[in-house]
């Protein structure tokens, strides 16, 4: 008996170490001079739900990120706190280039910043791929609302102060980020509503009448706009949109407020070079793609290439700037 | 788009040859579910979400609705033909279809009880047809207090199924809202439960709690019957009912369609209910009640069709409100949302593609039953051949493997064992598992639309009253809530309902 008990557990043992160990023979091939391997599919993280721009865009380059490695690229939606759950799944995912996401900043870049979210990724965490497209920000009003200008609408939220309601697609995201900039430069104060799943939620709320004013992201509204269904005020950017040619921008109505979305594409950090390039290289391919180019722009997606490097350059830039920032969207205790 | 043109839209797209594979392995893998006595319907789709979890969604959740119906039908088999059923809502079949047996009409009335399956599937399923386009076109009056007024309905339906003690029923809630609260805070950020452990800032993985509590404990739980006798399947002779049975058959259908229609459509309630009380129905307004529980074909005919017609009639309140009818479809709206699809008025506005398409599968599915099911009677009836202790290893193989596959992590497998166990105990206390799938699966949407709800009201909870749709729906919710206070006592049949 006893010896059937010591075999039994010699055998589970060797099974163990075993596994163990072609675990570890995985682990340990990873050069990257074979990636992608056939058959092997590529998971491609979106941490915003389908329908939204970063998940429209994501699956605009995915055909074009396929032929070029030549393995399957799966769209995988993981929406959820304004970014930070998809972003977590990203870092926390092995750094061999089966696993890359879709990073939008200023969610991924302030996620970080606030203590309080308790994010476990830090920018390090990524290893920056390629920049895709800039993505201003955008206020709308219902298309029968009585402001008509920029001007009535902030002097309006000015007189009462948060007697209107605001989407944004989470908290500490782009367009929180804008109404915190526009109360700060002009003193017009809306009353949050944070859709923390994504832009089709704060969309789809909006439409339905739940919300007053739409902050958004010029590609999002290029469509409602075309529809009447929504009315665009103004755009925070230096220039006009040509996705939106008659929508005035802050500074032509005399606010210096200019904020928007900048997206683009990391692996988690610690890739093998030779991984990283290629995905790199594939990437720009797909960004650059003219059929892809012109999709985005027909959404009102500019496309604004920058490699790995400068897209890495970018976004501590950005960290900059946001760190000054935060406090304006930072819970009051 | 007008209805039609939108339902032919979706015909196309489930008839890639794909879809019609995923719909076709849904129907079989249903069937054996149902063939097999020890695992129930939420257990069998709990089992197999691993499956379609890498599948796109359409034909993702094409199979698994075709395993859903599935269930419904395959119980019917060993009902007729060994006198046990194979689910709890195929129970009240056995009377007369066992009695046809042994009269050698075995054949007849699995023929009839198919083609019963068919009509009442086939009806409910134009119900929802001509229900989602004006419950879908109420999608933007929801907005975030409507949505989570809708929840509230959903998580009351926890007093229908609570069974004998609403205390037990209460603890079983607060244990699938606790769970589904494990992960990052969905608005704020913050971790919450995760105990420092990272691998559950994501949350604890739902199919492999699910896996776990229902398939796992079930398995665990499951005390060897009787040695399964040897069966002999019908000929294909004997399949055809004779022209009299068809003519007896044909009212009995339509009584069960309206039975299992309309209770179908009132969350809470199981596929059992309808069967029983189609049954009940033939005994009072049948030609031939005197013959019922002597080998009548009305008592076959009658509550297969009522089942099959509550299963696909229950998909009514899923698709359009977003409301979970019964465990089963619980799991399933959980499958939805592992999608990304969120059952309810915005499914038609956002995903009208994906929703026309799984709404066509439905009658291919139903179609596909009938066919698949009448001449391969043999073929499921030979799966009882397996011996117990071989078949439970294998299903116990297959739910290890399917935990594993949903991250291609073993920490999913020891969660689901964990919650195995938990499901194993609580089954010991007597404590009803439904209730914490309900929770489980609403717990996440009902606090994402209550706190953007109270961001809509800057705070202020009246928001939920001040709304009329809103408020209709909560004040629905605690009508529910309170039923059990008005002594309105249900049938024993109800409480004492095997699938609650």
């Amino acid at each position: 008996m006893s010896r059937i008990k010591i075999t039994a557990a010699f055998a589970a043992a060797a099974l163990i170490a075993l596994t163990g160990c072609g675990a570890n023979a995985g682990a340990s091939t990873v050069s990257g001079d074979d990636f992608p391997k056939k058959g092997k599919s590529i998971d491609l993280i979106v941490a915003f739900s389908s329908g939204g721009a970063v998940d429209t865009a994501a699956r605009l380059v995915q055909p074009i990120l396929e032929k070029e490695l030549g393995t399957n690229v799966e769209v995988i939606n993981k929406p959820g706190a304004g970014g930070q759950i998809g972003y977590t799944a990203l870092t926390s995912a092995k750094p061999d280039g089966y696993t890359i996401g879709a990073t939008g900043s200023p969610s991924v870049v302030v996620s970080p910043l606030d203590p309080a979210r308790g994010a476990k990724y830090t920018r390090a965490s990524f290893q920056p791929l390629g920049r895709q497209v800039v993505d201003p920000a955008v206020i709308a009003v219902q298309p029968d609302s009585p402001y008509k200008t920029l001007k009535e609408l902030l002097d309006a939220a000015k007189a009462n102060p948060k007697s209107m309601t605001a989407s944004t697609t989470g908290l500490q995201t782009g367009e929180h980020f804008a109404l915190a900039q526009i109360q700060e430069t002009t003193g017009s104060e809306f009353a949050p509503v944070h859709f923390s799943d994504g832009a089709s939620q704060a969309t789809t709320a909006f439409l339905g009448k739940h919300v007053d004013v739409l902050v958004a992201n010029v590609s999002d509204v290029t469509d409602l706009t075309k529809q009447g269904k929504a009315r665009v005020l103004g755009i925070m950017t230096a220039e006009r949109s040509p996705s939106l040619p008659d929508v005035p921008t802050f500074k032509e109505s005399g606010y210096d407020v200019e904020a928007g979305t900048a997206r683009g594409y990391s692996a988690p950090a610690g890739l093998p070079d030779a991984v990283a390039k290629k995905l790199e290289a594939a990437l720009q391919k797909a960004i650059e793609d003219p059929a892809v180019k012109e999709k985005m722009s027909a959404l009102g997606l500019q496309t604004s290439y920058l490699s790995g490097a400068d897209y890495e350059k970018f976004w501590a830039g950005q960290e900059e700037d946001f760190k000054k920032a935060l406090p304006l969207v930072q819970k009051k205790n | 788009m007008d209805t039609l043109t939108e339902l032919l839209g979706g015909f196309a797209a489930a008839m890639t040859w794909q879809n019609l594979i995923f719909a076709f392995l849904g129907c079989l893998l249903g069937t054996i579910i149902g063939v097999l006595p020890g695992v129930g319907p939420v257990a069998g789709v709990a089992l197999l979400i691993p499956l379609t979890l890498n599948l796109d969604p359409t034909g993702s959740i094409i199979m698994l609705c075709a395993i859903f119906y599935g269930t419904q039908y395959g119980g019917t088999i060993t009902s007729v033909l060994l006198n046990t059923p194979g689910e709890a809502s195929s129970a009240i079949t056995t009377i007369d279809g066992y009695a046809m047996t042994k009269l050698g009409r075995a054949g007849a009335a699995l023929t009839l009880a198919a083609v019963g399956s068919f009509v009442g599937g086939t009806i409910a399923t134009i119900g929802l047809v001509a229900a989602a386009k004006p419950l879908g076109e109420l999608g933007l009056l929801v907005g975030p207090p409507e949505f989570f007024a809708l929840m509230v309905v959903g998580i009351s339906l926890l007093v229908a199924l609570a069974g004998k003690s609403m205390v037990k029923a209460l603890i079983s809630g607060a244990l699938g809202l606790l769970i589904s609260m494990v992960g990052i805070d969905p608005v704020a950020g913050a971790p919450r439960f995760t105990f420092g452990m990272d691998r559950l800032l994501d949350g604890v993985s739902f199919v492999a709690v699910i896996v776990g509590v229902f398939g796992l404990s079930e398995i665990l739980s499951y005390r060897k019957n009787a040695e399964t006798p040897l069966v002999h399947a019908p000929g294909m002779r004997s399949l055809l009912p004779t022209r009299a049975e068809w003519r007896r058959s044909a009212p009995a259908m339509a009584r069960g369609t309206g039975v299992g229609f309309g209770l179908g459509l009132i969350p809470g309630m199981t596929g059992s209910v309808s069967s029983l009380l189609s049954y009940a129905a033939e005994k009072k307004f049948s030609r031939f009640r005197h013959q019922l529980g002597k080998g009548a074909v009305e008592g076959v005919a009658g509550p297969e069709t009522a089942n099959n017609a509550h299963a696909n009639a229950a998909l009514i309140p899923l698709f359009t409100l977003g409301i979970p009818a019964s465990p089963t479809i619980a799991v399933l709206m959980g499958a939805f949302l592992q999608q990304g699809l969120t059952p309810g008025p915005s499914l038609f506005t956002e995903h009208s593609d994906i929703a026309w398409a799984i709404i066509a599968s439905l009658f291919i599915g139903n179609l596909l039953l009938l066919l698949l099911n009448v001449p391969l009677v043999g073929l499921w009836t030979s799966i009882l051949r397996v011996p117990t202790p071989i078949l439970t290893a294998l299903i116990l193989l297959f739910m290890v493997i399917g935990a594993y596959t949903i991250n291609f992590s073993v920490f999913d497998v020891f969660v689901m064992i964990g919650f195995g166990l938990l499901g194993l105990a609580l089954r010991n206390l007597d404590i009803p598992l439904a209730p914490m799938v309900l929770t489980l699966v609403l717990g996440p949407l009902m606090e994402r639309s209550l706190r953007e709800s109270l961001e809509i009201s800057q705070g202020d909870f009246s928001v939920f009253v001040n709304r009329p749709i809103s408020a209709v729906l909560i004040g629905l919710g605690v009508l529910i809530i309170c039923s059990p206070l008005l002594k309105f006592r249900k049938p024993k049949a109800l409480t004492e309902d095997p699938e609650a």
